[in-house]
């Protein structure tokens, strides 16, 4: 091809049209090569305001985590993923909360104590896929520990094309067991030893619209049981089963002429706890030659409180009543957004990801009767690359 | 990895295909390209002309239609592609031209009467065509076909696949419409060979396609002479009469849709506008006139002498002959 000359007008009038046919996504295949990928991640929470926390400790989460992982063809027809991680964080967290001169809640870090939270995760996981004409066969198990919990769990998956691979069906279950042996429990009357199981479902349905849109629909129901509260905090008493449903969709389409795709996502979450939430995210995924991808990404979430949540603790109660400080099942709204970038080198990728994430129960869509004291805000960063060989 | 050429040929389209690729076993390979072979079986069943149940047939039969139908988007842009076709060779490549074949029947061999291409003129013209967004309206009588198109969007839309499954060393052939999926293993490009028109035991040109594709259109087999006089398979959709101009075309271009769109337009337009229109696009061709004259541009042209005889084909040389 003669690069140099000027193209006619005919070809770059041709050209267009040809190079604006869509080609159709791909159908189950299993990797043909081998990826090993490395990602490091921060997670920093913001100090809590002086005005929740009058006394000691603000300082909250920091956590950095290291994952790799590694997914190799293993046969003509099958494939293995393995991937580990490792976590440290420090910091502190709520412990309970008393009310101020007003009324108002305030929080009172664990780390007030000069205890302050130090731990280690590691988890190991392996997943085999089988892949067949039609669809994909999956299963995993893992595992992860810390020094006051330890998880195992085990999962399948299998997912079948039908309708010229145009729809793809997917059910897939895992259960899980987790032990929890908080540290320092006799110093601080904390449980012993407990247990709690998770069993979940999820069938999902994607279908391919046109060649440019894509959607997908899936319902998940989770079942908890067991010790489901948090044993650091002073008075944390939950019911021992909960009982979870959630319906998630996802719209993506590709814009030929902009060389990018947008991505809307939507979910709806019950439980019986109380809690029902509405989580709406968009990200552009914006194509830069061959190379490079840029997505700005925005998300809204807002939830109800748990029937059993208060803002501040309540010690008058016998411990036969559930009930809870923690923030996370207050009535809250948050908002997060970031941007992230990939650059694809063909046997190397970079990718960078940013998320500001601020919660706040003004955001709330629903009632707001107790404001929840604590709400997080982080900033989350990662840096990740891969290697196809 | 293996440095073996492995080769999986199937029909499709009405052709002989194949997909060559390196570095898996012959049986590995089969596996893996299972969806490549339902992509092209799908484009099959959903464009073919013959297939009464074809999404094609149902097209066609909506002609006249007032409201149209619904058309998907790849049919929108197969029809946006088609319509640059049509504008930028003047209207000599339209996609509703199909209809002469019902006065025209290159197996009889027999030159239909006037009368009958005149009556079948006014049902062809791309812009009698109203195409909306997701509307296609056709007036009574007319049909249309994406034969030019079709095979040569496959070739690329396979050799896409076959690079988004990973693989690295490869090439698409559909009936003589290639498409690189990736080079030879060691950067080399891949060696093909263009058919003589007339000595089908001979190459008329060779090439090297590092990325991209290649496709030729020709009268190869599909003409017939009558008193004297060749008659293309390739139809004037003004006139209604078969072409006259170059015997056979064939172009390399960064896709195999942009080589096959660009060589039947060139066979289209009356041989000294052809080759003009080859020579100002600046793509690398290859042609050969009426007189049996051959001669382009960036392609080694092959003198038709002994050593120019196609060698047997086996798993180990590279051997891509056009056979259209």
């Amino acid at each position: 091809m003669k690069k140099h000359q000027p193209r006619h007008h005919s070809l770059i009038a041709l050209s267009t049209t040809a190079l604006a046919l869509p080609g159709i996504a791909c159908a189950d295949s299993p990797p043909l090569q081998s990826t090993l990928s490395y990602k490091f991640s921060n997670y920093q929470e913001d100090d809590l305001p002086r005005r929740e926390a009058p006394f000691g400790e603000r300082q909250r989460y920091d956590i950095d985590i290291h994952q790799l992982r590694l997914v190799t063809p293993s046969g003509s027809n099958t494939s293995l993923q393995i991937d580990a991680s490792h976590e440290s964080m420090s910091g502190a967290s709520p412990w309970f909360t008393t009310a101020d001169s007003n009324g108002e809640p305030q929080v009172n870090l664990s780390g007030a104590s000069g205890l302050g939270i130090s731990d280690i995760r590691n988890e190991l996981a392996f997943s085999g896929s089988y892949y067949f004409n039609s669809g994909t066969l999956g299963a995993s198990i893992g595992r992860s520990e810390e020094d006051d919990y330890r998880s195992s769990y085990a999962g399948f998956s299998a997912q079948r094309n039908f309708n010229r691979e145009m729809t793809t069906v997917a059910v897939s279950f895992s259960y899980a067991e987790d032990d929890i042996f908080p540290s320092d429990a006799e110093l601080f009357n904390r449980v012993l030893d407990e247990q709690k199981t998770v069993r979940s479902i999820a069938l999902s349905v994607s279908q391919i619209i046109n060649q440019v849109t894509t959607f997908q629909t899936a319902i998940t129901t989770t079942d908890q049981s067991g010790f489901l509260s948090d044993p650091y905090k002073l008075r944390d008493i939950r019911p021992d089963e909960k009982n979870q449903l959630a319906w998630s969709n996802s719209l993506r389409r590709y814009f030929i002429g902009a060389d990018a795709a947008l991505q809307l996502n939507y979910r709806t979450y019950h439980d019986d706890f109380g809690i029902s939430s509405h989580t709406l995210d968009a990200a552009w995924h914006q194509n830069l030659g061959n190379t490079f991808q840029v997505i700005p990404h925005f998300r809204y979430y807002t939830q109800s409180a748990a029937d059993f949540y208060t803002s501040i603790d309540d010690f008058s109660l016998p411990t036969s009543n559930s009930q809870s400080s923690d923030y996370r099942l207050s009535s809250y709204g948050a908002i997060s957004g970031g941007i992230n970038f990939v650059a694809d080198f063909g046997d190397w990728a970079l990718s960078f990801n940013s998320e500001r994430y601020i919660a706040n129960h003004k955001y709330s869509a629903y009632d707001v009767s107790q404001p929840g004291a604590g709400l997080v805000q982080f900033f989350r960063y990662s840096l990740g690359v891969d290697f196809t060989f | 990895m293996s440095t073996t050429l492995r080769r999986i040929p199937f029909k499709a389209m009405g052709s002989h295909c194949e997909i060559q690729f390196m570095g898996m076993s012959r049986i590995e390979g089969r596996k893996k390209l299972h969806p490549l072979l339902n992509e092209v079986q799908r484009l099959e069943r959903k464009y073919s002309r013959y297939d009464p149940d074809s999404y094609l047939s149902e097209i066609n039969l909506m002609a006249g239609n007032r409201l149209g139908i619904k058309i998907d988007a790849e049919t929108r842009l197969l029809l946006a592609h088609a319509r640059s076709c049509f504008e930028q060779s003047d209207g000599l490549f339209d996609i509703t031209s199909g209809l002469l074949r019902k006065a025209w029947d290159f197996t009889s061999g027999r030159v239909p009467d006037a009368q009958e291409i005149e009556q079948l003129l006014p049902h062809i013209g791309f812009d009698k065509l109203e195409i909306t967004r997701s509307r296609l309206i056709m007036p009574t009588g007319m049909e249309i076909d994406f034969g030019g198109i079709v095979k040569e969007y496959a070739a690329d839309s396979l050799a896409r696949m076959a690079r988004n499954l990973g693989i690295e060393s490869g090439l698409v052939n559909l009936g003589g419409d290639f498409a690189v999926i990736g080079q030879m293993p060691g950067g080399h490009p891949w060696p093909v060979g263009i058919v003589h028109p007339d000595k089908k035991e001979n190459l008329m040109a060779r090439l090297t396609l590092n990325q991209g594709g290649l496709a030729s259109s020709g009268d190869y087999e599909r003409f017939f002479l009558h008193e004297g006089k060749r008659y293309s398979h390739l139809l004037n959709p003004k006139t209604g009469w078969p072409s006259d101009g170059l015997r056979a075309v064939s172009v390399a271009a960064e896709l195999c849709t942009l080589a096959g769109t660009t060589a039947t337009i060139a066979m289209l337009k009356p041989e000294a506008e052809g080759i003009a229109w080859l020579q100002e696009l600046g793509l690398d061709h290859v042609y050969m006139t009426a007189d049996g004259t051959i001669d382009g541009q960036g392609m080694t042209l092959v003198k038709v002498t002994s050593e120019s005889q196609l060698e047997p084909q086996s798993s180990t040389s590279v051997n891509n002959h056009v056979i259209n």
